[in-house]
């Protein structure tokens, strides 16, 4: 009896042992705390295999989706089947128990196709732990589980809040993240139109970094008037309507131009500025911008820079102005703040006589003297620049050219007695046709007067008429008879000259006689 | 049972085992090779692995192979009602043709995979059919009657003298040569050790193809005719043979008495273990086609 005893207590160890040995292999890694004879029945049921139940009731996760009518799991590829069809086990601690074909995986059998973009994408770039938030199914090692459809729970939201989360899809698709390629900028507040279809959108919607991180502004954004995204290079000149004159199509592309208000610009259009059309001052088009500070801008130097300053800068306005060119608004009292300063008949004279001068005008000249102008019509008659006569205006003056104030008493020949009465040209203009006679004129008295004596005195007297006259009076008032040979006295005393001197004439020439050969008083009487 | 036909069954079922094997093998080949973790992903494994359709027939044919093979050799030879049904060699070879057979279905079933409780039922299979091939050489080694029973030593003693005899009287055969069949190297009066059991027989084996060399010799020198020739070279065989196993007769002995001790208990081992493997696998569902 004790035998069988023993050999019952030896099967009975034995079947313990046995029963522990009876798995077919080791779990895998996922189900290794189910290892044991104990938990056997956590997956198979007694006489039926193992049972799908029994995996939903701890894959939880799975069940929810089949539940929910998601992923995979509720797919018609696994809908009626066993999960041990797919997932094995007893295959030892390294077995797969999830394993497909990754690259062959039909994405969307989990109802998320996988297009665009997403088609390109590693299965572990979207199913990593970060992107779940379960946290039990955080905690392993690779799931394919957990994810949620909603592009925010891969995708970081870029706009950081600004817009919904919910509706990606309105702009973007799976396509190309950016630029969002369902998004209608027409749909929005702002629609795009003329040349701001191809405008860079960050040109308006501008990166920035927010909370450390790149943003683009896509809410909030003015857009009221152009200024709000424009730089008003006028300044607000011409106010905030800028499509008063720009269009759309672009900013150097103007509009109404007929209506334009010049005034608003820094340049008015005044005079004959106001008759011209744009394209005569802007020629190159509107959008080119004009220098405008001075007039040789636009217009040509018609004195070819002889007026432009030291600096070479032409100041027009000195004597133009809008309503013309001509005449010119330069007048005598401008005139009289320069060097040449005009006085007398050059108030009369046109300024074309001075200015215009071998048919170009000409208004800079070196020296301001007469002969710039006048003709010198005295030549080598007159030597200028001596003290006697310093220049034209030695004699000249500006208010006629024949008045002649000449202080005779600095030349040789003081103007005395009768002398000081005759005119000028009795001396100097004899005769119209011959030249004007300054200098070549000597001090003798048959320079100017004629020899009424008929060379009686010539030897003797020559050059010294005023022996006998004096520029007082012509005629002899007081002669010293007792000079000569024939003293007067007595009787002759009562005598007038005549008497003696009587006029004769000798070939042709008629004159009274002065100088006697025979002075004897039978030479008179008789 | 004819000679012949006896052969053919043997060929035949000999084919039958190579052919399994082979054919298991080629059809099966890719799945079996594939490391333990990457069978379930194979196309085969639903047919192929131990609970699939051809998997489990297998592990089923193969026990009832093995549980038939075993029960009617049990029952021929132990049940007295049975003991004169037939010749136990046939009976034996019958028992080893299934015993093969079933294992080999078995180790398929398996489908190579050696863990568990099923393995010491496995591997106490294997060790019973290694046991049963030693148990077959030894059993081999042993002088038996056409029945298959034992000779005792006396028989065989007997029989020896009567080769002998009908060597030289029919034959003529010179006595130098008969008695040159009696020669031997090893030490008739020793027992031979267990241990050095293989080595002896190869020993004599070597010794023997000797002494057939030169007896073929002489009778070829001597111009005996090819059928004659043949017979007597068949009887010199015998005579060796003989004298070869009544050499190893108690060494044989001693371990075919050992071999029941080993062979039994690891059948009935795997067959404990088979049987509480099948409660299982019933119990959790793997009911096969049923």
């Amino acid at each position: 009896m004790n035998g069988i005893k023993y050999k019952i207590l030896f099967l009975f160890f034995i079947t313990q042992y046995l029963f522990a040995q009876i798995s077919p292999g080791d779990l895998s890694n996922a189900h290794k705390n189910l290892e044991g004879m104990s938990n056997c029945t956590q997956c198979h049921v007694l006489g039926d295999n193992v049972d799908n139940k029994k995996c939903l009731d701890c894959h939880t996760e799975v069940n929810e989706l089949i539940k929910s009518n998601h992923g995979f799991h509720s797919s018609s590829d696994v809908k009626g089947k066993e999960c041990s069809e797919c997932h094995g086990e007893h295959f030892g601690r390294d077995f797969d128990v999830i394993r497909f074909d990754e690259d062959k995986f039909d994405h969307s059998k989990t109802k998320f196709e996988l297009t665009g973009k997403h088609s390109e994408t590693k299965c572990e770039e979207c199913h990593k732990t970060e992107f779940i938030k379960i946290k039990k199914l955080k905690e392993r090692k690779k799931t394919f589980l957990g994810l949620e459809t909603s592009c925010v729970s891969c995708h970081s939201d870029f706009h950081q809040g600004t817009l919904s989360s919910d509706n990606c899809v309105d702009c973007h698709n799976t396509e190309a993240w950016r630029p969002a390629p369902n998004f209608l900028h027409n749909n929005s507040k702002f629609k795009l139109v003329g040349a701001h279809k191809k405008v860079d959108c960050e040109k308006c919607h501008k990166k920035e970094i927010r909370n450390n991180e790149e943003f683009q502004k896509f809410t909030g954004l003015k857009f009221s008037n152009c200024v709000s995204c424009h730089t008003d290079i006028h300044k607000g000149k011409f106010g905030t309507n800028c499509a008063e004159c720009h269009t759309n199509i672009s900013f150097k592309n103007v509009k109404n131009l007929k209506s334009f208000d010049h005034s608003k610009t820094r340049f008015q259009l005044i005079g004959k500025h106001k008759a011209l059309t744009c394209n005569e001052c802007h020629t190159k088009g509107i959008r080119v911008k004009l220098h405008f500070e001075n007039c040789v801008d636009c217009h040509s130097d018609f004195h070819k820079g002889e007026l432009a300053s030291d600096e070479g800068t032409t100041d027009c306005k000195a004597c133009h102005d809008e309503h013309g060119f001509a005449p010119s608004k330069f007048t005598i009292e401008e005139h009289n703040k320069n060097n040449f300063k005009l006085t007398g008949g050059h108030f009369a004279v046109p300024c074309n006589e001075c200015h215009f001068v071998d048919e170009n005008w000409k208004f800079k000249f070196s020296k301001t003297d007469c002969e710039t102008c006048h003709d010198n019509v005295h030549k080598e008659t007159l030597k200028f620049g001596t003290a006697v006569v310093e220049d034209c205006e030695t004699c000249h003056t500006t208010t006629a050219w024949s008045s002649v104030s000449f202080e005779h008493s600095k030349t040789e020949f003081e103007l005395i007695g009768k002398h000081a009465d005759v005119s000028c040209s009795k001396c100097h203009f004899k005769d119209e046709k011959l030249p004007h006679q300054f200098v070549s004129l000597t001090q003798n008295c048959e320079s100017c007067h004629t020899d009424n004596h008929n060379g009686q005195f010539e030897e003797k007297y020559k050059n010294n008429c005023s022996d006998c006259h004096s520029p007082i009076e012509w005629a002899i008032e007081t002669f010293d008879h007792s000079t000569t040979r024939f003293t007067i006295d007595g009787a002759h005393e009562n005598v007038n000259c005549n008497e003696c001197h009587k006029e004769i004439e000798i070939d042709v020439n008629k004159f009274v006689q002065y100088k006697f050969e025979d002075v004897s008083c039978k030479s008179c009487h008789t | 049972m004819g000679k012949k036909l006896h052969s053919f069954l043997i060929i035949f079922a000999s084919l039958i085992i190579i052919s399994t094997t082979l054919i298991l093998f080629y059809f099966g080949w890719d799945y079996y090779s594939l490391p333990l973790k990457e069978r379930f992903f194979h196309p085969n494994h639903d047919l192929l692995k131990s609970s699939g359709l051809l998997g489990h027939g297998l592990g089923i044919v193969g026990t009832i192979l093995m549980v038939f093979g075993v029960t009617i050799y049990i029952v021929r030879k132990r049940v007295k009602k049975f003991q004169r049904l037939g010749k136990l060699k046939y009976w034996l070879e019958f028992h080893i043709f299934l015993t093969l057979l079933g294992p080999i279905m078995v180790l398929f079933h398996t489908a190579f995979r050696f863990g568990g409780i099923v393995s010491i039922s496995f591997w106490s299979m294997v060790a019973v059919v290694l046991s049963g091939i030693i148990g077959r050489f030894i059993y081999l080694q042993i002088p038996r009657s056409i029945e298959g029973n034992e000779l005792s030593h006396d028989e065989m003693n007997k029989l020896n003298i009567e080769l002998k005899i009908k060597l030289k009287e029919k034959y003529q055969l010179e006595s130098e040569l008969i008695s040159s069949l009696d020669e031997n190297s090893i030490n008739k009066m020793d027992e031979i050790k267990s241990s050095a059991i293989v080595k002896t027989i190869f020993i004599d084996v070597m010794e023997t193809r000797r002494k057939i060399s030169a007896i073929n010799k002489y009778l070829h020198k001597n111009n005996i005719p090819r059928k004659e020739r043949k017979e007597i070279l068949k009887i010199s065989k015998s005579k060796l043979l003989l004298s070869r196993k009544i050499l190893l007769l108690k060494t044989t002995q001693k371990l075919f008495g050992y071999w029941h001790v080993f062979h039994l208990p690891f059948a009935i081992i795997m067959l404990v273990i088979m049987v509480v493997h099948v409660g299982v696998a019933v119990t959790f569902g793997y009911k096969w086609i049923f």
